[in-house]
């Protein structure tokens, strides 16, 4: 599926098209058909109609399991549902779908919406709206939802005419999915849940403006000339690299950009969306780039002399200072679907708006039709020894456990092949560096707008989406925190996922910057005054396997037998709380005043380089 | 540099705000709004005026055309286009006789003439406002002045997509 072609219309005729139905009916059957599988969210007033709906929906379609074929999962906390979602459709592609009461329900799902419009995450929230008389009034769980999430959904529609109530939610799905994608909300008023009509089965709103751009990204091929151009900038190049965009994994363009990279031989660095674009574990392949990445893939961009970005879009944690990111690049070129990132933060020298797998096949077939050669083999050499000579390490010798240690004991068994989550801070940025990934929609992490709590309910969701893998969140101790009350969601569906919790009692990333541009002063971030036990409330909540892992002799053995339980699983790991996250890109920094830490070799010394003095945000 | 800017709109519930809040969050100024809607009953015309330097107005035209609601939008700055603004003036006066004949000659017209409430329209490019504005001061204290913000027009055969569907085209049927 591209991300932009429309390619799930209804046919032409629906067998259910002049049935009389309500509004909630209406809902529940344009969810089933558009392949959704499994719905998130929590009851309340205002959507009890379409609540009623899914549970006579399911008694009329049971499923291959019994179970009905739209099961509604139940969170905690509506933003666990927005969250479950968001793995959901991470994992699979698909949109998450997310049903939620009016009021404080939907309130709670702002920062899910916005988290996935920011990480480009298709996603369809249906919001339960108090009765159309009683809008504008301040009724009891009332809340301006298209205002509130007008500023932050890719979309937001209030049902304000039963008739277009079906066309509307059709339309949801579409703007979701296609174009660059993004979460759209739907509030229904109770009345129009309740209202009966005629069913139509493929009506869509009219929306001319969206459809004419779209249309217009997706007519926008490369014609012979673009790619002669383009293989220009090649052919001058003597060390290209590509650097690749949540964008890559987003529309489906993975194995596109694999072949393109292979066919000419271009190293790849992805971003931390990007993850898994690239086969990490391959030769040419870098890792990730950025305030955190590798330090011979940051190398690699000050090196280059050409960058190919693939829908990526200079984010400041990766280019922290625009004019001096790729410094010896003579020419960037820019893929994207979305017009407006083309020249937003970095001018370039090539740019194309359209479909990135499309758009690299067709520079790969071109080039292979004027037999296009040329070898980069030097460049090949230079990436190796900086692969080689500037390797991730850590504290090997320390007596306390370092959380790198525990990641690699975790990847050395699951080999880049397991789905990872994670909250955010140390603990994520830990798990994007030393784990593995060799597929796309493997690595779920809430890039953009760094949510903490986004773990556990994105492993719920990635595990109701893809129940044939391992799922494994790493979390931090304070992430965790967030949403610890989905921990019993986990046991409640009997989900078999891994919970980690690198333990360093407190906000790791934000001592770590308190320590270097706060002199020390640890405020509000230290807990190790806390009482709580991760392992006992892991235990109420149902699991279990509950471990505290505090013995670094018992690392590997323990970790195994984690990973290996059949069923719900849960480790605490006690580490090092000094443990930092190296290599480190100060914000507003340029790559080559990186630093590196103790056990990563830098380029210069780190002496040489005062991290203090920056524009700190 | 100053950019007219004209939007046609689905007329959706929050349409206008997420207009509005596009400006606002992404950290760009609007100077004026005017929104009216046209003979398609489903469609709003916008006429915003903003400023800005080229890279910016480049933006805010991108991230126009990503709102699901914007039919089509065009800068009007970018070609030939005429502009015009409605000024409505309340002003206490001393000779209410010598003011309107005064308003006639410079192309205003007298809503109400009497000393306490004297009610003038003037329309005109923004700079002739000001100058009106400006000058009608001299003959009285203006007490209320109400402007409706730039409209915009192009120059020549240029219309927005949508629009056309206003305006019935011989020997075509069923625009």
């Amino acid at each position: 599926m591209r991300a932009i072609a429309d390619s799930q219309q209804q046919p032409a005729d629906h067998p259910l098209a002049g049935r009389e139905m309500s509004g909630a009916e209406m809902i529940v059957q344009i969810i089933a058909d558009e392949g959704i599988d499994v719905v998130f969210g929590y009851s309340g007033g205002a959507i009890l109609p379409t609540y009623d709906a899914v549970f006579r929906f399911n008694k009329d379609n049971p499923g291959s399991d019994g179970n009905g074929a739209l099961p509604l999962i139940v969170p905690a906390n509506e933003q666990g549902a927005g969250f479950m979602a968001a793995g959901y459709s991470r994992a699979t592609g698909k949109v998450g779908t997310v049903m939620v009461t009016s009021g404080p329900g939907a309130t709670n799902m702002v920062t899910p919406v916005r988290d996935s419009a920011a990480d480009s995450v298709p996603m369809v929230l249906i919001c339960g709206q108090v009765p159309s008389a009683a809008i504008g009034t301040d009724a009891f769980q009332e809340a301006p939802i298209t205002a509130v999430m007008g500023s932050v959904a890719k979309h937001v529609f209030l049902v304000t005419d039963p008739t277009r109530l079906e066309a509307t939610i059709r339309t949801a799905y579409e703007i979701a999915r296609t174009g660059r994608p993004g979460p759209v909300v739907v509030d229904v008023p109770k009345d129009v849940q309740n209202w009966s009509g005629t069913f139509h089965g493929t009506s869509r709103l009219e929306i001319p403006g969206y459809r004419k751009r779209l249309q217009r990204v997706t007519d926008s091929v490369l014609d012979d000339a673009d790619c002669q151009s383009f293989l220009q900038l090649l052919s001058e190049s003597d060390r290209p690299l590509i650097y690749a965009g949540g964008g890559v994994v987003n529309g489906n363009a993975s194995a596109a950009m694999r072949r393109f990279a292979e066919r000419f031989g271009i190293p790849v660095t992805t971003t931390l969306m990007g993850i898994g674009a690239s086969d990490t574990t391959e030769a040419l392949s870098l890792h990730m780039l950025g305030m955190h990445g590798m330090a011979y893939a940051n190398y690699a961009v000050e090196d280059c002399d050409f960058l190919i970005a693939a829908a990526a879009r200079f984010d400041d944690r990766v280019a922290g200072v625009p004019q001096r990111f790729a410094p010896n690049a003579r020419h960037i070129a820019h893929f994207d679907i979305d017009p407006s990132e083309i020249d937003k933060v970095k001018s370039v020298s090539w740019h194309h708006t359209g479909v990135l797998d499309r758009d690299l096949d067709a520079i790969v077939e071109y080039a292979d039709r004027v037999n296009f050669a040329k070898s980069f083999e030097t460049w090949h050499d230079e990436v190796a020894a900086l692969k080689r000579n500037h390797a991730l390490d850590y504290d090997r010798e320390s007596a306390l456990i370092q959380p790198n240690a525990v990641i690699e004991a975790i990847n050395a068994i699951t080999e880049g092949e397991a789905i990872i989550s994670t909250g955010v801070g140390q603990h994520q940025m830990w798990a994007a560096q030393y784990f593995d990934f060799r597929e796309p929609r493997l690595w779920l992490t809430s890039g953009s707008m760094g949510t903490m709590g986004f773990g556990v309910p994105a492993a719920v969701g990635a595990q109701f989406g893809r129940p044939d893998k391992l799922v494994i969140d790493i979390d931090g101790d304070a992430s965790i925190r967030m949403n610890l009350g989905e921990l019993e969601t986990v046991t409640t569906y009997g989900l078999p996922v891994k919970i980690v919790v690198l333990n360093n009692f407190g906000d790791g990333m934000v001592r770590q910057w308190q320590k270097l541009y706060y002199k020390g002063r640890l405020s509000a971030s230290d807990k190790s005054l806390h009482r709580k036990d991760f392992v006992r409330a892991a235990k109420a909540d149902g699991f279990e396997y509950a471990v505290r892992l505090d013995d670094k002799a018992k690392l590997e053995q323990t970790i195994a037998e984690f990973v290996g339980f059949e069923g719900p699983a849960f480790l605490e790991v006690i580490i090092d709380p000094d443990a930092s996250v190296y290599p480190m890109v100060g914000p507003g920094q340029s790559y080559s005043e990186m630093i590196t830490g103790d056990f990563i070799a830098s380029r210069g010394s780190d002496d040489d380089k005062d991290v203090s003095q920056t524009e700190s945000f | 540099m100053r950019h007219v800017i004209s939007v046609l709109m689905q007329n959706e519930v929050g349409a206008l705000t997420r207009l509005t809040g596009l400006f606002s969050t992404r950290g760009y100024n609007i100077e004026s709004l005017n929104v009216a809607p046209t003979e398609d009953p489903l469609i709003s015309r916008l006429t915003l005026v903003t400023s800005g330097s080229d890279a910016a107005l480049a933006q805010i035209a991108k991230q126009l055309n990503k709102l699901v609601d914007v039919v089509d939008m065009h800068d009007m700055t970018l070609g030939d286009h005429f502009e015009r603004e409605l000024a409505l003036l309340k002003l206490v006066v001393r000779n209410t006789r010598t003011l309107s004949e005064w308003c006639v000659s410079h192309g205003a017209a007298v809503l109400d003439d009497s000393a306490k409430s004297f009610t003038v329209e003037y329309a005109g490019g923004t700079a002739d406002v000001d100058q009106f504005v400006a000058a009608i001061g001299r003959h009285g204290e203006v007490i209320v002045l109400v402007r409706s913000g730039s409209l915009g027009i192009s120059r020549g055969e240029r219309v927005l997509a949508g629009e056309v569907r206003a305006l019935p085209v011989e020997g075509q049927a069923g625009m």
